[in-house]
């Protein structure tokens, strides 16, 4: 597997969406195949690069929606919602298509961890048919997913699922297991060709300030910690969380759901800079959280070895001028807050007890490892995930995990490093600012979350999912980023212009032959409708595959087993709100209703041509059942549609089959309600 | 460009009634332009003969081809190689009618028929329209009329200014579609700052470079003949 990731070969050119995701998945693919009514091939899509789909589809903090290029128009596709929508409507499809690895490899590997980093590495390297045993400390896999991501945000079975998937592989699990403990390392490099440190950042930092040490103040991933096991601590009625990064969010909501009248978020960063995700600050403060920002701890106050307060001194300044960390404070003005606890989450390190005894190289508490090739200063013990890479996402734990399982593969075969080469990636690049105001501007699908009222009073997950009209509408939103028109047969192309003429977009343009620049086309197909030299074609919109789908159906039938009339019903996909219509149909369904449907990601696309060729496959009528009226994505291209029909009706009456036999229809209302009437009507 | 309209669809059914494998060439160049004879018409016409003769209760062959130009040798030989061996009963070539004629020219015993009428000599003027510019005659008289040619775009042909049926701008012959030539070559003028040279009149044409002495020819003497 020479490839950087199973979804893209050096020298591909990327979506940006893809490029942005640290597993580069082919987002567009599973965007489309979702828009098709296909959730499994998507999850199939999903699968290939994520093994924690489940996970990311609640979690992930979507980079690939920050460069989603439908931004430039109106507001990205929501990626993550998706996800979830894919991996919440494929579950048994997921069980049934697990596979374990066919040939078995010689050797061994101990995974020592069993976060996103270390089962994806996990996983891979069983796939390739080693023998891996993943050693877990806690008595629940899953790392800091299990542990410290509060359940409101990430429920328990949505880890599971991936979990169970991943295990599915034939993974072995020594969980309750901590090595230096349990097990020696040396044992464990004595019975292993390699090892893998994925132990992530398990602890939290302290904080050198008077009363740090007190009754009542918590380090952050241990209170996380201690809530996912359903031991919360004890605690009083106001709480504030020191720190200003996501794990600070997720610590402050989590508390406040114990139950407090007053949570704080005290950090040294301006609401601008503060290293949270904007989102989550803002429902955190829905849900009554104040954030106090440029103040950093000076002391914590007690009475009676209790914390009864803390006091802050102003931040001018965190970073240097070389960006470094390097808070600046004016101790003159300060503020002093009275609260019960204090919750620290000022950073995390990890806990690296188990390699005090070792010849594995620690520096100033840290695991010196070498990124390029995943390798520890130990011969055959490597590193993956946040331990390496400090503190990161779960997505790019992931990405770590695959890259540690291609490392060590190689290792394992070869007795050599791998370093892993420096990836350049090639995108499409933004979407051209005068491409995008021609776009149209569709909403995003946007989920309402629970009230915040309700929100805090447990830890019940805050966001309902997509239902499956809102997935598939959203999923339409998707620009298919350069899956759009090609010139492929530039050696037909007379440049007569009529591609540039069609164009919404203007987009089209004849440099020597036609030229439909990628980085702009929008997919509509106008331009292959129209073309009269038959030479260009939609990559994701194939219409002699779907002729030759037609054709096959029909022969496959015979027509004259085949209810009469026959009719060939061209519907606008983009109008369904179900799979109703989008599942294949079965013979039996098409001979009994004598309707042929063939979905198409807008009728508009439909050549004059293939309004009449069903008439030559044995069919009696046509219908094209388009969008509802304005609905079109593509401006222009009801009315080319339109005197694409009227094109052919009259040349239906030429060839003496009559005009009426084929119609234009709009859908009214859903598809699934709509079409049938429409149908019925026909026959 | 050489624009061309299709012919009726009965009319070139009907042509073929009596032949059995049938051949549809379309060409890449002006024909596919004007949107009357591309590979997309040639597909088109075959699959409405298809239905056309399949309601007949006729099963003919209707086979497809398009070339790069039908006025080139080199771009016809895989046609008449095609007709050869798949033994093709007619042709119908959606070329202009110098395709026409330059597939009969070569087709032995196989005949071949239009499925375009040609039209004129023309220009695209906006999406879906052209319109007639040149007349081919031979002898090029525009530098007179400020570049605006009578004779191919005055109904009559005048050389000397406008008929009686000039008004407004427009010709008589159908004032909603068509401009007076001679008023648009006296605007032409006016603004080139040359109006008087319609004082001088220009002489009867001489009309032996557009018809007479049989069919014309054009020789290049630095490629012709070459061995």
């Amino acid at each position: 597997m020479d490839k950087e990731s199973p979804q893209i070969s050096s020298g591909d050119v990327l979506s940006t969406c893809s490029a942005a995701c640290p597993v580069h998945t082919d987002t567009r693919e599973y965007v489309q195949r979702l828009s098709r009514g296909d959730y499994e091939g998507a999850l199939d899509v999903l699968l290939e690069v994520n093994p924690f789909p489940s996970v990311c589809g609640r979690i992930c903090h979507h980079p690939c929606e920050s460069e989603c290029r439908r931004r430039a128009i109106d507001e990205a596709v929501s990626l993550r919602m998706l996800k979830r929508f894919v991996v919440e409507n494929t579950k048994e499809y997921r069980i049934a298509r697990r596979k374990k690895p066919a040939d078995r490899k010689a050797g061994t590997v101990a995974v020592i961890g069993s976060g996103p980093s270390g089962l994806t590495a996990a996983l891979d390297l069983t796939l390739r048919g080693y023998r891996v045993r993943v050693y877990e400390k806690d008595s629940k896999l899953g790392g800091m997913l299990a542990h410290a991501i509060p359940r409101y945000r990430l429920p328990v079975e949505a880890l599971a699922e991936d979990i169970e998937d991943i295990l599915a592989s034939g993974i072995e699990v020594k969980t309750n297991c901590r090595v230096g403990t349990d097990i020696s390392f040396d044992e464990l490099r004595s019975e292993n060709e390699a090892i893998l440190i994925a132990a992530g950042l398990s602890e939290s930092h302290s904080l050198s300030i008077p009363g740090a040490e007190s009754n009542g103040v918590f380090p952050g991933i241990t209170f996380l910690w201690d809530i996912a096991n359903a031991m919360p601590p004890e605690m009083g009625d106001r709480v504030l969380v020191v720190g200003g990064g996501n794990v600070a969010i997720d610590i402050a909501r989590a508390a406040k759901r114990l139950g407090p009248s007053k949570v704080y978020l005290a950090c040294l960063e301006t609401r601008e800079e503060m290293p949270a995700w904007k989102w989550e600050t803002e429902e955190a403060e829905q849900e009554g959280i104040e954030v106090l920002n440029s103040w950093g701890p000076k002391a914590i106050l007690t009475e009676n070895n209790k914390v009864s307060g803390i006091d802050l001194k102003r931040c001018t300044s965190v970073f240097d001028d070389q960006h470094r960390f390097n808070p600046r404070y004016d101790e003159s003005v300060t503020t002093r807050v009275e609260v019960d606890n204090v919750i620290l989450a000022v950073g995390q390190k990890a806990d690296l007890e188990f390699l005090t005894k070792t010849s594995v190289a620690i520096e100033r508490g840290r695991l010196l490892c070498d990124r390029a090739s995943m390798s520890t200063s130990e011969r055959g013990v490597f590193a993956c995930g946040e331990v390496m890479t400090g503190p990161g996402s779960a997505i790019q734990a992931i990405a770590t995990g695959h890259e540690a399982a291609r490392v060590i593969a190689h290792f394992l075969e070869t007795g050599e490093k791998l370093k892993l080469p420096q990836r350049t990636i090639t995108t499409i690049g933004e979407l051209p600012a005068a491409t995008a105001a021609r776009a149209k501007r569709v909403d995003r699908v946007e989920v309402s979350l629970a009230d915040p009222a309700e929100r805090i009073r447990d830890f019940s997950p805050i966001e309902p999912g997509y239902s499956e009209a809102e997935a598939l509408a959203e999923s339409r939103r998707c620009l298919a980023c350069a899956s759009g028109a090609q010139l492929k047969f530039p050696e037909h192309c007379a440049g007569c212009l009529t591609c540039v003429r069609v164009c919404p977009f203007g987009v089209a343009q004849v440099r020597g032959t036609a030229v439909m620049p990628a980085q702009q086309c929008q997919t509509c197909g106008l331009c292959a409708a129209e073309c009269p030299a038959a030479a260009i074609e939609l990559s994701r919109f194939d219409t002699n595959r779907m002729k030759d789908t037609l054709r096959d159906i029909v022969k496959r039938q015979g027509t004259s087993r085949i209810a009469r009339p026959l009719v060939v019903s061209y519907c606008c996909l983009n109008e369904t709100t179900s799979r109703k219509f989008l599942w294949e149909q079965t013979d039996e369904e098409i001979r009994q209703s004598g309707i042929v449907r063939v979905m198409v990601p807008c009728v508009g696309r439909l050549s004059a041509l293939d309004l009449i060729t069903p008439f030559e496959l044995g069919a009696d009528k046509v219908a094209v059942i388009a969008c509802a009226e304005k609905d079109c994505f593509y401006s222009g291209s009801e009315e080319l549609l339109s005197r694409r029909v009227t094109r052919a009706k009259k040349f239906l009456d030429q060839i003496g089959v009559g005009q009426d036999n084929v119609q234009l229809f709009r859908t009214d209302g859903n598809a699934e309600e709509c079409w049938p009437l429409i149908w019925e009507e026909l026959k | 460009m050489i624009v061309a309209d299709p012919k009726p669809f009965g009319q070139v059914k009907g042509y073929l009634e009596n032949f059995e494998r049938i051949l549809i060439v379309g060409c890449g160049a002006c024909t596919t332009v004007c949107l009357a004879g591309g590979e997309a018409e040639v597909r088109l016409l075959a699959s409405g003969m298809r239905i056309a003769f399949g309601r007949d209760g006729q099963s003919k062959t209707i086979l497809e081809d398009c070339v790069q130009r039908q006025c080139d040798v080199e771009f016809v030989l895989p046609v008449l190689s095609r007709v050869d061996n798949e033994k093709i009963d007619a042709v119908v070539t959606i070329a202009c009618g110098v395709g026409v004629n330059f597939l009969a020219d070569r087709l032995g015993k196989t005949p071949v028929f239009p499925g375009l009428n040609t039209t004129f000599y023309g220009a695209g003027m906006e999406p879906g329209l052209w319109a007639e510019m040149c007349a081919g005659c031979g002898e090029c008289m525009t530098a007179l009329t400020g570049g605006i040619c009578p004779v191919a775009r005055c109904s009559k042909h005048l050389l000397n200014g406008p008929c009686g049926g000039s008004e407004k701008g427009k010709c008589e012959v159908d004032p909603a579609n068509i401009d007076c030539v001679w008023q648009l070559i006296y605007d032409r003028l006016k603004r080139l700052g040359r109006l008087d040279d319609l004082q001088n009149i220009i002489a009867p044409k001489d009309w032996r470079t557009a018809a007479d002495g049989g069919v014309r020819r054009t020789i290049r003497e630095h490629l012709y003949k070459l061995r």
